[in-house]
C-alpha cells in the first residue's frame, strides 16, 4: 500500500512537471521568430464572429500578440468594459446602437484614417451610418438580420412574418436570441408597432403578446442558437441570419425567411476604446480586417452580411446568391436597427423580459 | 497571551500575531469584507441614463424587489432548490452509506468516484448533458434502439431538467458531509439495536437517521444555498425559461446593466443564506460540519 502511494505520488509529480514543461514550450515557440517589440493587442469581440485563423494570420504578419476575449451581448460588453480597469481592451466590436451609446459616453477614441487605407474597400452604402456620422469612431465589419429559421420538414404552417412565430402550432418549438431588445423588438413588430416602440399603451399590448411567445419558446440562446436547430431540439426560431446559413448547410430542410414586417437588422463595427494602450496596433488590426483577403477568411467561417465590397466580389455567387449569407437588398432596406431608449422606457422593456423569463 | 511571555523569545506578541493571523485577516478584509460593503452601499444607489452607478441614496432598488414578478421568481427558485435538496438526500444518502460502511479497498475507489467529476469544469459537464439528452443525442438513440419509445423523448429545456442538472452538480456537497456523519456511527449501537430485536428498517429510521441528522442538515444547507445561485444550469439545461434568483442577479450585472438592483438582489440572497444558517444552528447543527 505504501509503495503504491509512493508510486502514485511519483506519477502525479511527473505529470505536473510535464504539464508545466509543455506550457513553457507553448510560450517559447509562440514568441520565437517574431519581433519582440511588436507588442500586444487586446480585443473584445462577439463569440463566433472573428475566426482564429484570421487572428493567427494577423499575428504572423505583424508579430503583434493578440489576446481575444468574447461576449454575447452588447450590454455585456458595455458592462465589462466599464468594470475592467481602464485600457483593458483596445478594440471592441459593438453593434449600431451601442456605438452611438458608447460615443455618447465618451468611451471611444477617434480613428486615424491615415492608418486605415483599406477603408476604400467598404461599400458606400455602409459608410456614414446614422449612429456614427462620418465614421469618426467606427468602421463596419459584419452585419445581418434577426431572420426567421424554419425546418420545413417539421413545421407545416407557412411562416412569413414575425407574427407567425406566435402561432399556437409552434408551441414548445422555438429558439430565440437571449436578447431582450431583439425579442421584445420583434414582438412590437408583430403587433404592428415600431421595433423601438416607446408609447406606453402600445407597449402594454406588446407585453400581452409576449405571453403568447412565451409558450412557443423553449430555448433562449445567443451563443450558438444554430445548435438547437441542427440537433432537432427546436424546429424554428428567430436568430442571426448567418447562424441560419450555417444550420442550412447541416440540415437542408432549414430555410431562411425575412419577415414581411421588415426585419431587425444590425451592423457590427470595429471601434477603439478611449483608454486603449495599443492604439497603433489597433489601427493595424482594423486595417488588416478590412483587407478583402482577411474578410474572405472570415466569411468562409461566419457568413454574415459583409460591408467589404471587394471581399464580396471575391466570394463569388455561392455567397452572394445565398439569402441567409447575403441578405437581399430589399430586406436590408426595409429593416430597422435597434435604437437607444430612455431609461424609463428601457425599464418597461426590462420588466417585460422578467415576465417572459419567470 | 501576554502572561505566557516567558514561553517564547519575543518581547512583545505583536510580531507573532501579525505574522500568523495577519495574512488571513488582510485576505479576508480585501476579498470578503470590502466587496461586501461595496455591494451593500451599491444596493442603495441609483443609475444615470447611461447605466452608470450614481452614489445617491435611494430605497427604490429594495422597493422593486417586492414586485409580484420577482416574488414569483423567488418562489420558483426556492421550489427548485428544495426539490434539488430532497433529490440529493434521496440519492446521496444510500451512496454515502455504502461508501462509509464499506470496509474493503473499494472504499477509496467509491470515494474517488465522488471527487473525480470535480476535476472537470461543471459548465463543460452541463453542456455535455445538453448534447447527451438532446433529441438526437445518445440517450435518445439508446431509448429508441431498445424500443422504449419510437419518437425521441424531449428531455431538454424543462424545469425537471434544471433540477436534474442541479442535483448532478451539487450531489458531492451532499455526499461528503453525509459520509463524515455515517463514518462516525458507532457499530455497537447498531448491534445493540438488532440485539434488542429491531428490524433493519426500524434500526435505520430510529437509530441511524437520528444519529446522522447533522450530516443531512449540513449537506442540505450546502446544496440548497448554491442551488439558488447556479444560474448557468437553468440557462443551459432549462433553456432560460425558468429564472432563478441567480439569473436575476446575473442579468442585472450584465445585460440589464443595473448594478444597484443586482446588488440589492445579492443582499437578499445573502440574508436568505444567513437565515438558513441561523436556522441550522438553532436546530443544533454543528458549524464545523459546514466547513465555515
Amino acid at each position: 500500500m505504501k509503495n503504491m502511494k509512493k508510486r502514485i505520488a511519483a506519477i502525479m509529480t511527473t505529470a505536473c512537471l510535464a504539464v508545466t514543461m509543455l506550457t513553457g514550450c507553448g510560450k517559447g515557440s509562440s514568441s520565437d521568430g517574431k519581433p519582440a517589440s511588436a507588442g500586444e493587442l487586446n480585443i473584445f469581440v462577439w463569440t463566433e464572429y472573428v475566426p482564429d485563423s484570421v487572428i493567427k494570420a494577423f499575428e504572423d504578419e505583424t508579430g503583434i500578440k493578440v489576446n481575444v476575449s468574447t461576449y454575447s451581448s452588447n450590454e455585456d460588453m458595455l458592462a465589462k468594459v466599464k468594470s475592467e480597469s481602464a485600457g483593458a481592451y483596445d478594440i471592441v466590436l459593438p453593434s449600431d446602437y451601442m456605438v452611438e451609446q458608447m460615443i455618447g459616453q465618451d468611451m471611444l477614441a477617434e480613428l486615424d484614417f491615415e492608418k486605415l487605407p483599406n477603408f476604400k474597400n467598404i461599400g458606400d452604402s455602409f459608410k456614414n451610418p446614422a449612429y456614427d456620422p462620418g465614421n469618426k469612431y467606427s468602421v463596419p465589419y459584419l452585419g445581418g438580420a434577426c431572420a426567421i429559421a424554419v425546418n420545413k420538414d417539421k413545421v407545416d404552417k407557412e411562416i412569413k412574418s414575425y407574427a407567425d412565430l406566435f402561432d399556437p402550432s409552434l408551441e414548445g418549438k422555438l429558439v430565440v436570441l437571449d436578447d431582450f431588445r431583439a425579442v421584445i423588438g420583434i414582438t412590437n413588430k408583430a403587433c404592428g408597432y415600431d421595433l423601438n416602440e416607446t408609447d406606453k399603451t402600445k407597449l402594454d399590448e406588446t407585453g400581452k403578446k409576449l405571453m403568447e411567445l412565451k409558450k412557443n419558446v423553449v430555448l433562449y440562446d445567443s451563443d450558438s442558437p444554430k445548435s438547437a436547430l441542427i440537433s432537432g431540439d427546436c424546429d424554428a426560431g428567430m436568430i442571426w441570419s448567418a447562424e441560419i446559413a450555417l444550420a442550412m448547410e447541416e440540415v437542408p430542410s432549414i430555410e431562411v425567411v425575412y419577415p414581411t414586417e421588415g426585419a431587425l437588422i444590425f451592423q457590427d463595427n470595429w471601434c477603439v476604446t478611449k483608454e486603449a494602450k495599443n492604439y497603433d496596433n489597433a489601427m493595424a488590426f482594423i486595417d488588416f480586417m478590412m483587407k478583402p483577403e482577411s474578410m474572405v477568411m472570415v466569411l468562409e467561417e461566419f457568413p454574415y452580411m459583409c460591408a467589404n465590397t471587394e471581399a464580396v466580389k471575391m466570394m463569388g455567387d455561392a455567397y452572394s446568391s445565398n439569402p441567409a449569407k447575403n441578405p437581399p437588398a430589399e430586406a436590408v432596406a426595409g429593416g430597422t436597427y435597434v435604437g437607444n431608449l430612455d431609461s424609463d422606457v428601457l425599464e418597461i422593456y426590462s420588466e417585460m423580459w422578467t415576465k417572459l423569463k419567470e | 497571551m501576554t502572561k505566557e511571555k516567558s514561553k517564547h523569545n519575543f518581547r512583545s506578541d505583536v510580531l507573532p500575531k501579525l505574522v500568523t493571523v495577519g495574512p488571513v485577516t488582510v485576505l479576508l478584509l480585501c476579498l470578503v469584507l470590502i466587496p461586501l460593503i461595496l455591494v451593500g452601499v451599491m444596493s442603495f444607489c441609483r443609475t444615470d441614463e447611461y447605466y452608470n452607478v450614481v452614489y445617491k441614496f435611494t430605497f427604490t432598488n429594495y422597493a422593486k424587489l417586492v414586485s409580484p414578478d420577482y416574488l414569483k421568481i423567488y418562489m420558483q427558485s426556492l421550489v427548485i432548490a428544495l426539490l434539488t435538496t430532497v433529490m440529493c438526500v434521496l440519492v446521496g444518502y444510500p451512496f454515502a452509506y455504502i461508501i462509509a460502511r464499506t470496509r474493503s479497498r473499494k472504499k477509496k475507489l467509491l470515494y474517488m468516484l465522488v471527487i473525480i467529476p470535480f476535476w472537470t469544469n461543471s459548465l463543460i459537464r452541463i453542456y455535455g448533458w445538453r448534447t447527451f439528452l438532446g433529441n438526437t443525442g445518445w440517450f435518445n438513440k439508446l431509448i429508441m434502439a431498445i424500443g422504449i419509445s419510437k419518437e425521441p423523448i424531449e428531455f431538454l429545456y424543462k424545469t425537471g431538467t434544471t433540477v436534474f442538472g442541479m442535483v448532478y452538480c451539487l450531489i458531492p456537497f451532499m455526499i461528503l458531509p453525509l459520509y463524515t456523519a455515517i463514518e462516525k456511527l458507532d457499530d455497537s449501537l447498531l448491534e445493540a439495536s438488532s440485539d434488542l430485536g429491531a428490524k433493519p428498517v426500524k434500526t435505520f429510521f430510529e437509530v441511524i437517521v437520528p444519529l446522522t441528522a447533522s450530516g443531512i442538515f449540513s449537506g442540505s444547507i450546502m446544496v440548497f444555498i448554491p442551488c439558488l445561485g447556479y444560474f448557468f444550469v437553468s440557462n443551459i439545461l432549462g433553456g432560460g425559461n425558468t429564472d432563478m434568483i441567480g439569473n436575476l442577479i446575473e442579468r442585472q450585472f450584465k445585460s440589464a446593466n443595473n448594478w444597484p438592483l443586482g446588488a440589492a438582489l445579492s443582499i437578499i440572497l445573502i440574508v436568505v443564506t444567513l437565515l438558513l444558517v441561523k436556522l441550522y444552528q438553532k436546530l443544533g447543527g454543528d458549524m464545523d460540519d459546514l466547513g465555515v
